[in-house]
């Protein structure tokens, strides 16, 4: 039986919307703003909330330096709407920092010197916290399974899977 | 960039109908957006509403129907149906296909629903969902139907969705007792270069009927029945499976290839072949687990 | 293995040199705090969108930018015409790139028309208003088309020749759509082959490639009174800065190039690419702009060159190399950059790191409608690497040589000059490729369907040694390093500061270092060629040196009294007391404040009078499988020596190694840049051009070997661009090995090897 076309929800419930008030959660601290569709959560968080940690570079979603957690889960915030993260929770690399101490993950990448330019360097970050938070111990190849979305052209890699494993070890 | 657009955000299906006629059609619907908005962004399309079917609980939800078939919500993500213990004792192959459609980042964003309704050459699903003898379901304010992929895929980017109508579920046939399911790739660069779907049917010691698909290599994903032809009456063991698939191997000589970055036409049936074979086995395994 | 004289640690401190002290810029990294230029924020910045030509050649007939001018939050439209009180055409070695298209657009790609805006969204839908009437002319892609009878001549005019172009001789061009030639050539060639017991002879070719610096391009320009400034993700702002003063005539000091942290480089930064265009947009908007490229943008602003390669060998009848003659032809693109330099440099590698006795190389590099090629990891090395060492392995099967003896056998000795009137080799190549073959397992069969292979080249690197420095010492004994140099990931940030803490003995934590402001610190000519650590080192050494005489001097002054001051590391010991740097300063200045400047020059003379300022070798190993159903290559082992002198901190080290042997794996297995031929770049975005992943990488020993033979500080010579050198022609020669198939085309990529594989089928029956 196809649907009607409810006219009278149409008024109230979706409104054709060329500005959205956002309300959502940043590195754990409720932000609300008005924004327009188009704009990605990397222009958001890099463009309105000075959050420059998470940078720009294929715009294609292949590279992974634009890597944000929504909801815990990956995203390549470049092609991410920042309404889709309304009423949601955004975690970037300035979030890992608490009160100016590094977690062991960041730690670990400074020992393994895990980064060089450093351009990937947060996306890599948030991929490997996301990795850790759903698995403690994980394996070499469950890391290097996990960050082979996100390009590296300096390191070639292995300081990078060393690092996400020291960090394992310790505890995120 | 992607250029200005509004949105509607509907929270049912009659709403979502409401706000494309409140666009006047100039419309699209999207969920994760991983492909839409990639393409707005390059400039190759314009389009004056975006309609987030995310909120609508009808694309929701994978179970199982009357006749047990799988039914997933167009809405799925790639991650979800991966991690999904009802995929993964139904329809396995998809679940493992899943795993490795584009990168980890797109498998948490984009959807099934929006893989199959964008209707990118080279994609994985199509020629998995193919083989299995997949329906998509659709709905618009005109009618309720449902198509098979075969009928669904038209071309590249292109599929037989009126411009209005809603993507919702995906409904794969139950495999039957002795039925398995296979799927290979070849990726050299982003996207799957060639994709193989296979499903067989065991009975006793021997395949008694067979589906293949070839996907990635030029418009849209086909069915070679010739190829799967060669299955018949193959014993149902690897060597047996080796066999048949070298004498599909000629029926994938006349298959339409694109010469791109990922090779040449002659190079990707090779591939096709090699790939076969690869699926075959898979499937044969499973349906042999299934017998 | 270390064999180097370290810095004598002190009373005072530990000596940081060859510690692997973590990395300065971590905290920043880690946290998110780094800037890069996108980064940046100037008040008043406006945004700029560039439109590009959608054609590989043709003339421009009109512009007409009356609609986007009309356009909301618009502030410029700029063309080439918007400009005459600008010098349009840049170019360090040549200068033929105007800054934007002038009359003609010369690739698919170019930059045509600016247009300025409040924001990016009025900027973008600002550009596709703007109508530009093009005349489509032929286009060349390929150096054969550009080369051939009739073919459209790419540069009517003879563009000026600059004096940063890397070398002194005149460019003489020998066909209109030739940008340079370079020669390279010894002894007698003609007898060389006609004595010889073997004679090969191979074409090869090497791909057009993309650095794919993850950061784009990207740069903010802002005019003060008569000044200019300059924020750039660039390699050289002193170079920057020379062709920004040139084209808006300033004089130097007027214009400051600062750089924040770089997004990657290997070479693909180096020089001028978009501050003048910046600028320019600045100038006409009377605003602040930044412009930030997108990465399908910057691969039309810069790429590797394409090279097709036509080397013959003559061996004698023990493996020893006779002659080798080479043609190389570079595919450069439409304008100069560096590839004259390039050039050069190819012609100079390709004999490399074997005696031989004559040598005859001719290097084109060829104008085509195509992106411009540009400076790039290797620098000419790689291309000719990929030929020759493909031939000395198939020298050695035809021989019956082993391929590492046969290495062995020609190596060029320590203290031999690999030519005539260069610097002796600096390098034991010998016991390298003994490093690398022990770590490969060399001499045990490798299991059934591997293959293993070792490469090695020598690379006259460092380009030219010139740097100056400053060391400021304060009052409190700490210092103040100040280097032109940028931190591009290479790790100049921490290394440097190890240096002047090593060379003061002072601990490294005291010690801040101030670089890549062409305003705040002191010249240096470029951070490239693998120069930093041992240019900038000896720069900062001098300086150090500098300040220490001074603060003896000092010391004898205020505080001696008569008694004899010794230096010790980190002070001076009168008597029984030692006194540190900053007690000196303080007597000297009579108070609590004051610093000693020590300045350091460093130019062709003493130690640096010989060119090349040191050798940069590459040695790798590699063992991979072949799945030969599908083509596809596995490197199974990766094996990297770092012949770098001294480590002055090894970890760094090894990491270039190792990024530099996955860099040039790309490239030897699936990075391509392919042009149709009119001249449209096919993808020409990161979904199309295979860079290496994580899941691509083998197991890797990275191997040090500090011998302390370089020039720079505690024998150190350069690293970072040495690995990707020998890389592919290693891969070929492994795969070679493995199936018996000999691809003479890099990048092996899976149809390459299939198709090789089913010629070896066919014609083996």
């Amino acid at each position: 039986m196809p649907e009607r076309v409810d006219r009278a929800l149409v008024d109230l419930a979706i409104v054709d919307l060329a500005i959205v008030d956002l309300s959502l959660v940043v590195n754990e601290r409720p932000i609300t703003l008005r924004v327009e569709p188009r704009e990605t959560l990397a222009d958001v968080l890099r463009e309105r909330l000075g959050l420059t940690g998470l940078k720009v570079s294929c715009d294609a979603q292949v590279c992974g330096a634009c890597t944000a957690l929504v909801d815990g889960l990956a995203v390549s915030a470049c092609t991410y709407l920042a309404v889709d993260a309304d009423g949601r929770s955004v975690a970037t690399i300035e979030g890992l920092t608490r009160d100016g101490e590094l977690t062991p993950l960041q730690q670990a990448f400074i020992d393994e010197a895990a980064f060089q330019c450093g351009f990937c360097t947060a996306g890599m970050l948030m991929t490997a916290a996301a990795l850790l938070d759903e698995n403690r111990s994980p394996s070499r190849e469950e890391v290097v399974a996990a960050i082979d979305g996100n390009l590296c052209r300096c390191t070639g890699y292995v300081p990078i899977v060393e690092a996400v494993l020291r960090a394992a070890e310790v505890g995120r | 960039m992607i250029p200005r657009f509004a949105l509607a955000r509907p929270t049912s299906i009659a709403e979502a109908f409401g706000a494309w006629e409140a666009a006047g059609g100039d419309a699209a619907w999207y969920a994760g957006g991983t492909e839409l908005l990639q393409v707005m962004k390059m400039g190759l399309a314009r389009v004056g509403t975006l309609i987030d079917l995310k909120r609508l609980p009808e694309l929701r939800g994978i179970s199982v129907d009357g006749d047990g078939a799988l039914v997933i919500g167009a809405g799925t993500t790639h991650r979800e149906i991966e991690r999904s213990e009802l995929v993964r004792r139904e329809l396995p192959a998809l679940a493992a296909l899943e795993a490795h459609v584009a990168n980890l980042r797109v498998r948490n964003q984009g959807t099934l629903g929006g893989n199959v309704a964008f209707a990118e050459p080279h994609s994985d699903p199509a020629t998995l969902l193919l083989a299995c003898g997949a329906s998509v379901a659709l709905v618009s304010p005109r009618r309720e139907r449902t198509l098979p992929m075969a009928d669904f895929v038209v071309g590249p980017f292109a599929t037989a969705r009126d411009a209005d109508e809603i993507l919702v579920s995906i409904r794969i046939p139950r495999a039957r007792a002795g039925e398995g399911r296979g799927y290979a790739k070849a990726k050299f660069r982003e996207r799957p270069a060639v994709s193989v779907g296979v499903a067989l049917h065991v009975e006793g010691a021997r395949a008694v009927a067979a589906t293949v698909a070839i996907g990635s290599m030029t418009d849209t994903p086909v069915l070679v029945p010739e190829a799967a032809a060669a299955f018949g009456g193959a014993r149902a063991d690897e060597t047996g499976i080796d066999e048949a698939a070298r004498d599909a191997r000629p029926h994938l000589e006349a298959l339409d290839a694109a010469d791109d970055l990922d090779g040449s036409a002659d190079y990707k049936r090779h591939l096709a072949g090699v790939l076969l074979r690869r699926a075959a086995r898979d499937a044969v395994a499973e349906a042999r687990a299934r017998a | 293995m270390t064999t180097h004289a370290r810095a004598a640690t002190g009373p005072l401190s530990p000596s940081p040199i060859g510690e692997s002290v973590p990395r300065r810029d971590g905290r920043d990294k880690v946290t998110g705090a780094a800037r890069f230029t996108a980064d940046l924020i100037v008040p008043g910045m406006a945004r700029a969108k560039i439109l590009r030509s959608p054609y590989a050649h043709a003339r421009i007939r009109s512009i007409d930018a009356s609609a986007a001018r009309a356009h909301g939050g618009v502030i410029a439209v700029v063309s080439a015409a918007d400009l005459p009180d600008v010098n349009l055409y840049y170019g360090h070695a040549v200068a033929d790139h105007p800054i934007l298209a002038d009359g003609v657009v010369r690739y698919a790609g170019e930059a045509v028309v600016g247009v300025v805006a409040e924001d990016l969204i009025s900027a973008e839908e600002a550009l596709a208003l703007v109508q530009v009437d093009y005349e489509p002319l032929t286009a060349v892609t390929s150096v054969e088309a550009a080369l051939a009878e009739g073919a459209p001549i790419l540069h009517e005019r003879e563009a000026e020749q600059r004096p940063n172009r890397g070398f002194e001789e005149h460019i003489e061009r020998e066909h209109p759509n030739v940008c340079s030639t370079s020669r390279q050539r010894w002894g007698d060639i003609e007898a060389a082959f006609e004595g010889a017991h073997l004679v090969l002879k191979g074409t090869y070719r090497y791909p057009n490639s993309y650095a794919f610096a993850m950061e784009p391009y990207t740069a903010v320009a802002q005019w003060t009174e008569g000044a200019l400034q300059v924020w750039s993700s660039c390699q050289h702002p002193f170079m920057v800065r020379d062709d920004l003063a040139r084209c808006f005539r300033l004089p130097l000091s007027r214009v400051r190039v600062v750089v924040p942290y770089v997004g990657g480089g290997y070479g693909s930064k180096s020089y001028t690419k978009i501050e003048p265009l910046t600028a320019a947009l600045a100038l006409r908007a009377g605003r602040p702009v930044k412009l930030a490229l997108s990465i399908e943008e910057s691969i039309l602003t810069t790429r590797g060159d394409g090279a097709a390669v036509t080397v013959r060998s003559a061996f004698d009848a023990e493996g020893h190399l006779r002659g080798r003659q080479a043609e190389i032809l570079l595919n450069s693109g439409a304008y100069a950059e560096n590839s004259p330099l390039v050039g050069r440099k190819a012609a100079n590698r390709i004999a490399g790191p074997y005696r031989i006795p004559a040598v005859d190389v001719t290097c084109h590099v060829v104008y085509t409608n195509t992106s411009p090629a540009s400076s790039f990891r290797g620098f000419g090395a790689p291309q000719g690497n990929f030929a020759a060492e493909s031939q000395m392995d198939e020298a050695a099967d035809l021989l019956g040589f082993d391929a590492l003896e046969i290495r062995r056998r020609n190596v060029v000795a320590p203290g031999e000059p690999p030519w005539p009137k260069v610097r002796g080799l600096d390098a034991d190549l010998d016991a390298d490729l003994c490093l690398v073959a022990e770590e490969l397992d060399w001499w045990m069969p490798p299991s059934p369907g591997r293959g293993r292979a070792i490469g090695i080249s020598a690379s006259d690197a460092g380009s030219e040694p010139v740097t100056t420095s400053l060391v400021r010492v304060s009052a409190d004994g700490s210092v103040t390093v100040t280097a032109g140099s940028t931190e591009i990931g290479q790790g100049s940030s921490t290394v440097l500061p190890q240096i002047a803490a090593g060379e003061l003995g002072v601990p490294l934590d005291r010690v801040q270092l101030l670089q890549s402001d062409t305003t705040a610190v002191s010249f240096d000519r470029s951070t490239g060629a693998s120069r930093t650590t041992t240019i900038m080192g000896l720069g900062i050494q001098a300086a150090a040196h500098d300040a220490r005489r001074q603060l003896v001097a000092w010391a004898e002054e205020a505080l001696a009294d008569g008694d004899v001051v010794v230096e010790v590391p980190g002070g001076v010991r009168i008597g029984e007391t030692i006194h540190d740097w900053g007690s000196v300063v303080r007597a000297w200045f009579g108070g609590s404040y004051g610093e000693c400047v020590g300045r350091g020059y460093v130019r062709r003379e003493g130690r640096t009078q010989q060119m090349p300022p040191f050798w940069e070798i590459g040695c790798v190993g590699v063992e991979v499988s072949v799945d030969e159903d599908t083509g596809v290559v596995t490197v199974e082992r990766l094996v990297t020596v770092g012949d770098v002198g001294c480590a002055i901190n090894p970890q760094l080290v090894e990491s270039q190694d190792l990024g530099a042997a996955i860099m040039g794996l790309g490239m030897a297995l699936g990075e391509e840049l392919v042009y149709t031929e009119d001249g449209t770049l096919l993808g020409g975005g990161l979904v199309d051009y295979r860079v290496p992943r994580a899941s691509d990488i083998p197991r890797v020993t990275s191997i040090l070997a500090e011998r302390g033979d370089g020039v720079g500080v505690y024998g150190a010579k350069g690293g970072g661009e040495g690995a990707v050198n020998p890389i592919a022609g290693a891969v070929a020669n492994a795969v070679k090995r493995a199936t018996g198939v000999r691809v003479v085309e890099a990048p092996l990529t899976p149809e390459r090897v299939w198709r090789a594989l089913q010629e070896r089928d066919r014609t083996s029956g």
